[in-house]
């Protein structure tokens, strides 16, 4: 996976030519962005087909609506605010195929609809954090692995910085309740 | 909560966001920059902001002086100087507001508009009908309220269609709020030269037929925009 930082200035040189139609930009963004929006759908469980289906469909949105970028605005609040229309529309398409659909196997799901069966085997932490409401959830990906600040989580999320703030302090909170519960029960 | 349950949060969270979950196929890489790369087109970006805020700003104004001028004035002869500045400050605010909220929409990760201006802005013109204007009610209230409720749809439709003309290129994620602000800018078109053609200058008429009728748009607008999803 590509660990190197992303630098805005680049990348807003990157969008500008790739609006101009060069091939070399197009392939500079999808190497230097790919790992990161995969990561970001990653967090939004199912299986790995689903996840490239993801990225595979957030690259074509990206690509129909790259006239919408404006080299005066940064790169990533955009990017993001297209995977995150990305990851509800496919949300929401899951949602309506299940209602349609009897499930073949049973998926067990905690109080807040998370599914436990995508759990990493032993990763308690990670248990934790899929029991989060999906909002709160998306803040703390966006926030502490995709390192963005909270100024560009709030326009990626059509939100202000006020109610990221809020979304994360709550998520804190649930987290360190849930942590307590965990130790109280460990003793 | 002690600190070092604070710092021991923070480690774990740490961990958690530096493990790598998933890797992408190189193949996966290849296949994304070959399918991009063949139908790469160079594209005109988006105006600015204040660009895109202007150009609707220009549209609502045109339209609004267009019909006043074309619509019978009863109304501008029945109100008050005071009444016909506040209701002209009023309307024009609204215009520039919902104009600078829709621009805002138009371009995805922009930062928008606090949704508390909109809203103060639309209980602003309620709040001028019902203050500026006599509290008398008609006893024909709803057969000389629901034409103006139907001339300020006759007007309000099509304004939401040119509207959407020029927001389609950049608002590609429909959302209540796009629904929303797209149909309250179309509203306050069709709200302003009603305030000047109505012969029924009462605050009762006025907050149920004008106002209300913008209030349900508004609302319609938003359900509209939160089922349709266009890319």
């Amino acid at each position: 996976m590509d660990e190197t930082p992303i630098d805005d200035q680049e990348l807003r040189k990157l969008m500008t030519r790739y609006q101009g139609a060069d091939p070399a930009a197009i392939e500079e963004l999808v190497r230097r962005l790919s790992p990161q929006l995969l990561r970001y759908f990653a967090w939004s469980k199912t299986g790995r087909d689903d996840v490239e289906d993801l990225l595979q469909d957030c690259w074509i949105r990206i690509h129909r609506a790259r006239h919408t970028y404006r080299s005066s605005e940064p790169v990533l609040p955009w990017i993001y605010a297209v995977a995150r229309h990305t990851r509800l529309d496919a949300y929401r398409k899951r949602r309506r195929r299940e209602s349609r659909e009897s499930p073949l196997e049973s998926v067990h799901e905690d109080r807040h609809g998370a599914r436990l069966s995508s759990r990493p085997e032993g990763d308690e932490f990670g248990h934790l954090i899929a029991g989060l409401p999906e909002t709160q959830r998306e803040v703390l990906v966006m926030l502490k692995v995709l390192g963005m600040s909270l100024e560009e989580v709030a326009r990626a999320t059509s939100s202000t910085v006020g109610a990221v703030k809020q979304k994360a302090h709550r998520a804190y909170e649930t987290l360190r309740r849930a942590l307590g519960r965990v130790r109280e029960n460990a003793r | 909560m002690p600190d070092n349950s604070r710092d021991d949060l923070e480690r774990l969270l740490e961990t958690w966001a530096a493990k790598p979950e998933t890797q992408l196929r190189p193949d996966m890489e290849r296949k994304l920059e070959s399918g991009l790369g063949a139908q790469l087109l160079p594209v005109r970006p988006l105006p600015s902001q204040g660009g895109l805020a202007l150009i609707f700003l220009a549209i609502f104004a045109a339209c609004a002086a267009g019909l006043i001028a074309v619509l019978d004035k009863a109304g501008f002869h029945l109100m008050s100087g005071a009444q016909i500045a506040w209701m002209t400050a009023i309307l024009t605010g609204g215009g520039i507001l919902f104009s600078l909220a829709l621009a805002r929409r138009m371009a995805p990760g922009s930062r928008p508009l606090f949704p508390g201006w909109l809203i103060l802005s639309s209980f602003g013109a309620a709040a001028g009908f019902a203050l500026l204007f006599p509290w008398r009610a008609s006893h024909d209230f709803i057969s000389e309220g629901w034409p103006c409720a139907a001339m300020e749809l006759a007007i309000a439709v099509p304004a939401i269609a040119v509207f959407w003309l020029v927001a389609r290129r950049g608002a590609l994620f429909a959302s209540a709020g796009l629904g929303a602000v797209l149909t309250g800018l179309a509203a306050f078109l069709a709200l302003a030269p009603l305030q000047f053609q109505c012969m029924f200058q009462q605050a009762p008429h006025l907050l149920v037929w004008h106002a209300g009728t913008a209030a349900v748009l508004i609302g319609l607008g938003a359900i509209a925009g939160g089922l349709r999803r266009l890319v």
